[in-house]
């Protein structure tokens, strides 16, 4: 468990690390896509609650320390989208295109919807997405559309991303 | 005894996200009541060492690709640029003339000296890793004495312009809050009818920003293109900075003061270099004798 949850982790700060420095070269009308949150719901997925809340909790306190985000903003993003999608683990079978995309899509929305209760609570310092704004859309797109590529890599490497017991 | 034992199992891996949830919120009630400091440096810090490594891998790539083009483009604006020099070093002399009447006519009206800044030429390293937050992170620190709240400016096309202020500083790199982010708020006015308002950002590098408690009369005296610069009237902005440039009026009839669009000065998608602007202690004394 100790050995995915520091790989799991690993990987997701890289990906913070990707976003913000080389995906701005791809950004769609200036949206670039959350690869840390794809990955992150495909270890929660195969994994369970514990793996994926661990490598959601620490990859969105990494993404808080160098984003202008409160501390904890993207940390607690991370792992209550790590943690709903954990409670899915086991209950259906992944396929190719049509799950990655839902999950991709659905997982975004969940992201924007916990920011605004988030924003509700703590006030203006916490940014939220604008659901009539087209930057949310393009997210969510662009999420749903790299989740079946995202999650065939991954599934490459399955052996080091998902532990014995979740294989089982 | 052994379905004991897995429940109990099942109910701690049941309760860790929840433990994790929660220990996100404390930690996020923490911040948003400015209690945060050292944790947030300290992973600036660590953090923005990577972020170097990867912009510099990122670098390697881009630039081997793109020297070809780049060369072909070298020689052309080299050739522009000799011709521009010849223009400028004729500028540079008239300036020079004007300056000095300038000094002459300050020193009358009793004013004292300009006001020295130090630029600290900084290159744009990383971006905010989401859409949500529209961040910029540089590559100097508190290690070339870079403080939080200063404010950044840069160049481009010969125009110098607001980038935004230091938010927050590693030893090595710092976060930059540009003037698009919704957050911001300027002290500003307009060059040349000298109106004063308040820009604000709209949240995002591809939209206006707005200028905002400008009086009503103003609204026949602006013109679409006029420049808007700081105003200087706080601490963080040296004055007379362009922002941008007027696009748009929005005048209603019940409101006393008008809103003002204004296109920004600086292609922020085209940004790579900036300067942050340190006022010596000299200059911050002289302007405080200024104003008694």
């Amino acid at each position: 468990m100790i050995r995915t949850v520091f790989l799991s982790s690993s990987l997701l700060i890289v990906s913070v690390f990707i976003q913000s420095t080389w995906l701005s070269s791809i950004a769609v009308l200036g949206v670039i896509p959350d690869i840390s949150l794809v990955i992150l719901i495909w270890v929660s997925f195969k994994n369970g609650p514990i793996e994926g809340a661990f490598s959601g909790f620490l990859a969105g306190l990494a993404e808080d320390c160098i984003s202008a985000s409160p501390l904890g903003f993207h940390t607690f993003l991370k792992t209550i989208v790590a943690s709903i999608t954990s409670l899915l683990h086991g209950s259906f079978a992944i396929d190719r295109i049509f799950i990655p995309f839902i999950l991709g899509c659905g997982a975004t929305l969940f992201k924007a919807i916990a920011a605004s209760i988030l924003s509700l609570l703590f006030g203006p310092s916490i940014h939220v997405y604008n659901f009539f704004a087209r930057d949310i859309w393009i997210e969510v797109a662009y999420n749903g559309l790299l989740s079946p590529f995202f999650f065939f890599l991954l599934s490459l490497f399955a052996k080091y991303l998902i532990t014995d017991q979740a294989k089982k | 005894m052994s379905n004991v034992s897995n429940r109990d199992i099942w109910r701690w891996r049941r309760a860790v996200p929840v433990v994790l949830i929660v220990s996100s919120l404390i930690v996020l009630t923490i911040s948003t009541r400015s209690l945060e400091g050292f944790p947030r440096r300290f992973g600036l810090t660590v953090f923005g060492f990577f972020q170097q490594g990867f912009n510099a891998i990122g670098d390697v790539f881009t630039e081997t690709i793109t020297s070809i083009a780049e060369l072909r483009k070298l020689k052309k604006s080299h050739e522009d640029l000799l011709v521009q020099l010849e223009h400028f070093s004729r500028m540079e002399r008239e300036f020079a003339d004007i300056r000095a009447e300038n000094d002459r006519l300050k020193e009358q009206l009793g004013f004292s000296g300009k006001l020295a800044m130090a630029r600290v030429p900084a290159r744009i390293i990383a971006k905010d890793p989401e859409n949500l937050y529209a961040t910029i992170v540089i590559d100097k620190g508190v290690d070339e004495g870079i403080r939080k709240s200063m404010a950044v400016i840069a160049f481009q096309d010969g125009i110098e312009g607001i980038v935004g202020r230091v938010l927050e500083v590693g030893y090595g790199t710092s976060i930059v809050i540009p003037i698009y982010d919704s957050s911001s708020y300027i002290a500003s006015r307009l060059s040349k009818s000298r109106f004063e308002g308040l820009v604000m950002g709209s949240g995002s590098f591809d939209e206006p920003l707005v200028m905002k408690y400008v009086r009503k009369r103003a609204k026949d005296e602006i013109q679409f293109g006029d420049l808007v610069v700081s105003s200087g009237f706080e601490s963080i902005y040296p004055s007379d900075i362009a922002l941008g440039r007027v696009l748009k009026i929005r005048s209603l009839d019940y409101q006393t003061s008008i809103e003002v669009e204004i296109d920004p000065i600086l292609d922020f998608s085209r940004l790579e270099y900036v300067f942050v602007v340190k006022i010596t202690e000299n200059a911050a004394t002289a302007s405080q004798s200024e104003i008694k």
